[in-house]
């Protein structure tokens, strides 16, 4: 029987961000409630205390876990475990990228074509150029059902433009 | 009050008579379930001047369908994409998603169907049956017994982060904090806010959970073709009418699960301001507990489904009880339904249900015809729905960002609201890849500023003397089943490591 290979210690550097975030978060909010009446404060330094205990018993069982060589501490690899394989991290960062300047113009430009221009950008982004036609097809089928059925029929608070307001002069 | 069969039945018939409001509104009420921010309550709001121009008992009767069938709604993207479609239904994804995901999307949804509609009508004749006696819950449940259901919810973060308790605490702990963001109920002291006055009034759900569940979701999926796993796919190619047959058939092999967590439901919705998120959070909390096989549930097991779909179904018929009775909407939905009756100079309270039946009894009544259609309707389009899980991720995943991004616009109609979820998706991004429960988050940010309403308004009537915590019997009753329902698992636990070890 053959040995079982040596397992390679699990990089934790990624499981650090959300207690990091946390931490920081707490930290944070405990400077905000110094002013207030105690009854206010009461909750969150009972939840934050607990909080804070939480992260220190994952600090402690992270370091006995690097003592036992079971986990290791490395920047190298933190990437791949967050974004995925060198393709996905260009898609991902780009589709967040994306997602943000959705959110920026979508004040100004209104629902439709921010929702077209997204839509039509992401597909191609996540699939290729050359799938231009079914992208075209799907974000005006998407966009020109969203504004009827959400702005037209239900007269729902979308955030309009240009075209929603051109189009509620015309229909 | 309760009216005999010959009424109820005289009722009967002249809801059916409504078909034509009831269906529209079932429609309607499916639809704006199943889109994040399209809740039932914004619905009944943008339909303003159209209830207010019928007459009371018609508009009634088309609120409460419309009110039903988003219950229903709401879970079908909670099972097919991970996205519940509002808070209530923000337990349904912890077994529903993992049966989609494995090609079970059709049977989940028919389970989703089943239990939601036997609970609506379960809960809707408890209602109808024993309205003198849940109409005095509310009288009996203060913020000190709220905080122990509260914590009853909020316990469900340790229940679900089994396989890491640590990191679980961190996440629930982490969301509980988000939720304590903005001004407190008592001072109004802004606490967290990062100087937006936006967040003043605490962190939106809808944001939340649209970031949380459907933005992170759709950054992952992306590495593969489809929603569905490998196996998902295979399993799938085989399906026909069989898995909605299945479904049904589980669900009523669960029969006793459906009622005990629908009339949970009940009760807890009767309690005004509590809600269908606490109802099927506890519901989960305390099926796994009562469990033979705690271990599956987050793997896509029925019990683990049933018992929040049942639960939040069993709150609509609930919040209704303490808005006709003494005027207290147990809901948002319910205090818009109370707008309207008002509008109309409907006076609530016991008088209604002998001066005008058809709102009092009525609204009961269309709920049972609303159910029972709303299964006719929807059992039949299971094998269709789950249709969405074959859609290529390359077009879901930007449709599904772009409307679910404005979805979180519509509550407040706050730009600023699309912003929370990219923030909240990236948060749950990074939970979701390195081992972090994003429903642990949810439920804190969900239950943690309820539970500290309830801490604070207790602590500000005792003058801030934290005994009061433990002053009333009701409540060291649920503190005693609290702390025993903790210590349960464990003792399982032990239980079956030290039989094993008798074994060996």
């Amino acid at each position: 029987m053959q040995p079982e290979p040596e397992q390679k210690p699990r990089n934790i550097l990624p499981d650090c961000i959300i207690p990091a975030l946390a931490l920081i978060f707490t930290l944070y909010y405990l400077t905000t409630i110094t002013e207030v009446p105690w009854i206010s404060q009461a909750s969150a330094i009972v939840v934050s205390g607990l909080l804070l205990l939480s992260i220190l018993a994952f600090i402690i069982r992270s370091a006995w876990r690097i003592r036992q060589h079971q986990e290791t501490l490395r920047i190298k690899g933190t990437l791949l475990v967050l974004l995925g394989e060198k393709p996905l991290i260009a898609k991902r960062i780009a589709l967040l990228t994306l997602a943000i300047a959705y959110v920026w113009f979508i004040d100004g430009l209104g629902f439709t074509l921010t929702t077209f221009v997204f839509v039509f950008c992401g597909i191609i982004l996540l699939s290729s150029r050359d799938n231009w036609k079914n992208a075209l097809k799907v974000s005006l089928s998407c966009t020109v059902i969203g504004y009827f059925v959400f702005i037209y029929l239900f007269k729902t608070r979308f955030p309009e433009g240009l075209i929603e307001h051109w189009l509620k002069s015309v229909l | 009050m309760i009216p005999d069969l010959g009424v109820f039945f005289g009722l009967l018939s002249d809801i059916l008579g409504y078909w034509w409001i009831i269906i529209p509104g079932t429609i309607l009420g499916i639809v704006v379930g199943a889109i994040p921010g399209f809740s039932a309550a914004n619905t009944i709001i943008i339909l303003l001047p159209i209830t207010l121009a019928m007459e009371p008992a018609t508009g009634m009767i088309f609120m409460v369908a419309l009110y039903t069938s988003s219950r229903l709604g709401a879970g079908i993207p909670a099972i097919l994409v991970n996205i519940p479609g509002t808070a209530g239904a923000a337990a349904t994804p912890l077994d529903g998603y993992p049966m989609a995901k494995a090609g079970r999307g059709q049977q989940a949804l028919a389970i989703s169907f089943v239990s939601s509609v036997s609970a609506g009508l379960i809960t809707t004749i408890a209602a109808i049956i024993l309205i003198p006696w849940l109409s005095q819950v509310a009288f009996h449940l203060h913020s000190v017994e709220m905080i122990v259901v509260m914590l009853f919810g909020i316990s469900l973060i340790a229940t679900i982060s089994a396989e890491d308790k640590i990191k679980g605490l961190i996440a629930g702990l982490f969301g509980l904090m988000i939720g304590y963001i903005g001004a407190d109920v008592v001072y109004e002291a802004p606490r967290g806010t990062f100087g937006f006055l936006e967040l003043y009034d605490k962190v939106p759900l809808i944001p939340a959970l649209v970031g949380l569940f459907a933005i992170s979701e759709a950054f992952v999926v992306i590495e593969r073709s489809t929603i569905l796993s490998k196996q998902g796919e295979i399993d799938r190619q085989h399906s026909g009418w069989g898995p909605t047959f299945e479904g049904i058939r589980a669900t009523f092999v669960h029969w006793k699960e459906v009622i005990w967590t629908s009339l949970l439901g009940l009760v807890i919705g009767v309690i005004p301001g509590a809600g269908a998120a606490i109802a099927s959070f506890v519901a989960y909390q305390q099926s796994r507990l009562l469990s033979k096989t705690p271990e599956l549930y987050g793997t896509g097991h029925i019990p683990g489904l049933i018992a929040p779909e049942s639960a939040n179904n069993g709150v609509t018929s609930g919040t209704l009880i303490p808005l006709l009775i003494i005027g207290v909407p147990g809901g948002a939905t319910a205090a818009i339904m109370a707008v309207v009756l008002e509008y109309h100079g409907v006076n609530f309270g016991p008088d209604l249900f002998e001066t005008q039946p058809l709102i009092a009894y009525g609204s009961f009544t269309a709920m049972l015809v609303t159910y029972v259609l709303l299964g006719l309707m929807i059992l039949p389009l299971t094998r269709y729905f789950s249709h969405v899980m074959v859609v290529p991720t390359i077009y879901m995943v930007p449709v599904l960002i772009a409307f679910t991004l404005v979805g979180s616009f519509v509550p407040r109609a706050y730009v600023f609201d699309m912003g929370i979820a990219i923030i909240f998706g990236i948060i749950g991004y990074i939970a979701r890849r390195t081992g972090y429960h994003v429903a642990a988050i949810l439920i804190g940010v969900i239950l943690g500023p309820l539970l500290e309403n309830y801490f604070l308004r207790a602590l500000r009537i005792s003058q801030g003397d934290l005994t009061t915590l433990f002053s009333s019997n009701i409540g060291n009753t649920l503190w005693v089943l609290l702390v025993l329902s903790l210590i349960i698992p464990g003792l399982k636990r032990y239980r079956g490591k030290a039989g094993l070890r008798k074994a060996k």
